[in-house]
């Protein structure tokens, strides 16, 4: 008699446990998301990618399904260290679900295998995918295949302290007109050099301050090179015009030889560049849009727009002004099963809808992803944003998605900063270049 | 006990060096990864091919998507929604699409609406093409390639396969780019008289000349000054070098000091290649020496005091006792230290890199810091493995020669001879 009541709650607790163990199908899903370059103003790589998951998990509930998602965030603030740790970590099959790094890690990586594509698991003609600029989307891609979402754009401009300007003879309207003279080519790198030195005969600014460019290598220095009429690819094969990259080289050593950059610029401290470019020690200097948010944020430069006017990259002999826009992209990272590589890819498609798009391009001062973006009110009502995005975008180009791309940036480079140091005659380095470039590329690269 | 250290030798010795031998021999990169690459008809491969097979090269130059029978029948086998089938034979038979994209987007407006992950699986079954495909293995690639009508001879596969393979192969070429390069003779020659002035001038004479001087202080004040040199040894290499850094920044020390006599303030360490090269080897040498300090005072405390008495009756000056007592007993000593520190140089870049990192210009580039950008270090994320092993496996090469070489010079047999006073 007695075992029977004891039989019945025994089943009725057994259903119960089941029944919750199927209501509690809880799914716990971590998600790493790692980002390079990532500084104090650019904490929304990685924390949209939280933002999304928030939504995503409603979501889910929404549907009647239970998903918890962890994000796990590892921004890295500078560039050589996160991507041997991402490389070494990747090969370790140790790699991130999610990793936000420009868009010329592509080419190496989808070859390798380490990362999958975009589009396997996220509708590219679906909303908010669909909206974004063309451009970008093309430079997300690597033989015909979309490999990232573009997480950012940017633009690269050329910066001018206005007070010295009117000190060597500019009028306000002279520079608020200087914009365009550049775009129409009526203002060229010969203009700078010229200027940068008067700024320097007037004793504005010290000796090697008149122009006062980036401290390390980076993408900036391929603007010369287009500057001087260089093209880096055509048609899947890059490019090396011998003639442009020495017109590009020679400019450096000129500015050298003038006395208005100094010959060991590279390697100097960063923190020292950006103080001196805040408190106008330097007269007309390169660098990106994001630099606004750093002057205004982290160096006081509180009023930017009285003191900095800002230009697309003049043209120098036989090329065109222009800028680069160097755009990271959120990849998905090979590794990982398919339901969470799904759930990483559907946290991207989120992250990248407009209004949390726009949180990371105005805190940082990057350049939105798509149309949409630029109507949200944050961004809309940003003077820095909606100014760089009219003037600069339209004129930007990109580097090439190329698996070999890299060796030929840094065969360039370094000869680039044997010039620059006086190292090695422009000449020679130009030769040395594409000797060591038909050795290690042969083939892959056309020399002209 | 011989098989504990074996396995001890073998592992955590002879791996790495083998290791980096076999490294040494392949175009190892990032984007060859290290595990083994798929065949993909890339745009690149297609150009690598045209010269040769101008036909198969244009045949598999553009994508092309066909929803035909052979597709459908591959579609019902996999047991998606039927519907998907019905509706691709009803309404898209025949259809030919140059593009994945354009074939995606019939298939993702099938009423019954497909998952993104379902769409690739449906437009896989009707890719009638070979460009960009990923293939696992190479009889996958060929028999795409002949159900696309191209009978390859065997000799004309090899060279589809090797030209469409993304992972690494066996190669020497990486020694003919060392050999190629201007810059590599640059970086030997850097790395011959860092090595050479810093051993001369620090590891070894002035570790001396510390060592023999404190062997005539009064015990305490030596004791005191050994530590004071050891010092740089034994700072955080990190924090040491900052400190040379922030002596010798534009706004550093040397620049504030300079200020006031009316020198305009300049970065001391970058401002040209003697001014890297000076600032390299000190921070080098200060570490450096204090090695051989130690070695070389232990040394001379070990020569018999009796030897310095009698020396002194039969009145000798200082200068004689170094000549004639001390240096000669060192003999196997400084073999020691420059055999030792020769090889450590060698390897060494790590001041170099926290200091100047190579520059300026690459002047202070040194044959381990090429290695280490070559191997760990590219700003486009393609770490060049292969080369960079085949660098450090030159530098093996070097060690080993170099060492055989100051056993010869310092008549190592002599040394290890059965000393006369036993006989």
């Amino acid at each position: 008699m007695t075992v029977r009541p004891i039989l019945k709650s025994a089943a009725l607790a057994g259903v119960l446990l089941t029944s919750t163990a199927v209501f509690a199908s809880a799914k716990d899903v971590t998600i790493s998301v790692w980002s390079g370059g990532s500084g104090p103003n650019d904490n929304y790589r990685v924390d949209a990618i939280e933002i999304a998951a928030d939504i995503l998990e409603r979501e889910a509930a929404i549907r009647g399904e239970q998903l918890n998602i962890i994000v796990q965030k590892t921004p890295y603030s500078g560039w050589e260290d996160f991507k041997q740790a991402l490389t070494l970590a990747a090969e370790a099959k140790k790699a991130p679900n999610i990793v936000a790094t420009g868009h010329e890690d592509i080419g190496p990586w989808a070859q390798a295998g380490l990362i999958v594509p975009a589009e396997d698991y996220i509708d590219l003609d679906a909303w908010p995918i669909s909206d974004i600029y063309p451009n970008l989307m093309e430079i997300s891609s690597f033989n015909g295949t979309v490999y990232g979402i573009p997480q950012d754009a940017e633009s690269r401009p050329l910066f001018f302290w206005k007070p010295y300007m009117k000190a060597i003879g500019y009028t306000d309207a002279d520079i608020e007109a200087l914009p365009t003279k550049v775009e129409k080519g009526e203002y060229t790198l010969k203009n700078v050099l010229e200027d940068a030195k008067k700024m320097q005969d007037k004793g504005l600014v010290q000796a090697g301050y008149g122009f006062y460019p980036r401290t390390n290598n980076g993408p900036d220095y391929w603007q010369f090179y287009t500057s001087f009429g260089g093209v880096m690819e055509e048609e899947g094969k890059l490019v090396f015009d011998k003639a442009a990259m020495k017109r590009t080289y020679q400019y450096f050593a000129d500015l050298v030889a003038a006395g208005v950059t100094k010959k060991n610029h590279i390697g100097m401290p960063g923190d020292q560049w950006w103080k001196e470019v805040a408190t106008g020690k330097a007269g007309i200097w390169h660098g990106g849009t994001w630099h606004y948010a750093r002057l205004v944020n982290q160096e006081g430069l509180k009023d930017f727009f009285d003191n900095v006017q800002f230009t697309l990259i003049p043209a120098g002999e036989g090329g065109k002004a222009n800028t680069l826009t160097h755009p990271l992209t959120y990849l998905l990272m090979a590794g990982h099963d398919q339901e969470t590589t799904q759930i990483a890819a559907n946290l991207v498609t989120i992250a990248s809808e407009p209004r949390i798009n726009a949180l990371h391009a105005i805190k940082s001062a990057h350049l939105g992803i798509s149309a949409s973006e630029t109507k949200v009110d944050l961004y809309a009502s940003n003077r820095w944003a909606s100014e760089a995005t009219e003037r600069l975008l339209p004129h930007a180009n990109a580097m090439p998605n190329n698996a070999d791309f890299g060796k030929y940036w840094t065969i360039m480079w370094k000869n680039m900063e044997a010039t620059w140091t006086g190292a090695k005659p422009v000449d020679a380095a130009v030769n040395d270049a594409e000797a060591e470039l038909k050795s290690t590329l042969g083939g892959a690269i056309v020399i002209r | 006990m011989i098989a504990p250290a074996a396995i001890m030798i073998f592992l955590f010795y002879l791996m790495p060096a083998i290791l980096t031998g076999i490294f040494a021999m392949t175009n190892m990169s990032t984007a060859t990864g290290i595990s083994g690459g798929v065949f993909q008809v890339t745009q690149g491969a297609v150009n690598r091919l045209g010269p040769d097979m101008p036909e198969l090269a244009s045949g598999i130059a553009e994508p092309r998507f066909v929803i035909d029978e052979e597709g459908l029948a591959a579609l019902e086998a996999l047991k998606l929604k039927p519907g998907y089938a019905a509706e691709l034979r009803g309404q898209h038979i025949g259809e030919v699409f140059a593009s994945r994209r354009e074939a995606e987007r019939v298939i993702k407006a099938l009423r019954d609406r497909p998952s993104t992950r379902e769409v690739k699986q449906i437009s896989d079954l009707f890719n009638r093409s070979v460009l960009n495909t990923r293939f696992e293995t190479r009889e996958a690639l060929i028999g795409n390639l002949e159900k696309l009508g191209f009978k390859l001879k065997p000799e004309e596969q090899d060279k589809v396969a090797r030209e469409t393979y993304t992972g690494w192969v066996w190669t020497t070429d990486n020694f003919k780019v060392i050999g190629n390069s201007p810059d590599m003779a640059k970086i030997f020659l850097n790395t011959a008289f860092y090595v050479a002035v810093t051993l001369m001038l620090f590891n070894v004479s002035y570790a001396l000349f510390l060592a023999v001087t404190t062997h005539y202080m009064p015990p305490a004040t030596a004791s005191i000054f050994r530590a004071v040199w050891l010092l740089p040894r034994i700072t955080p290499v990190v924090i040491y070098v900052l400190m040379w850094k922030w002596l010798t920044w534009d706004n550093g020390f040397i620049s504030m000091f300079m200020g006031q006599l009316g020198v305009p303030p300049k970065n001391y360490l970058l401002d040209n290649a003697y001014n890297a090269w000076f600032f390299v080897i000190l921070i080098n040498g200060f570490i450096g020496a204090s090695m051989g300090m130690l070695v070389f005072s232990s040394a001379i405390k070990a020569i018999p005091q009796t030897h310095f008495h009698a020396s002194e009756v039969d009145g000798a000056s200082r200068w004689q006792q170094i000549r004639y007592i001390i240096l000669p007993q060192l003999r196997w000593p400084i073999l020691f230290v420059t055999c030792y520190q020769t090889l450590s140089l060698l390897a060494s870049f790590n001041e170099i890199l926290l200091s100047t990192r190579g520059g300026p210009g690459r002047a202070t580039e040194v044959w381990s810091l090429a290695a280490y950008h070559t191997a760990l270090n590219n700003y486009t994320g393609n770490l060049e493995y292969g080369l960079g092993a085949a660098l450090a496996l030159m530098l093996v090469i070097i060690g080993v020669i170099l060492s055989l070489i100051y056993l010869r010079v310092f008549r190592y047999d002599t040394l290890i001879s059965k000393p006369l006073i036993e006989d």
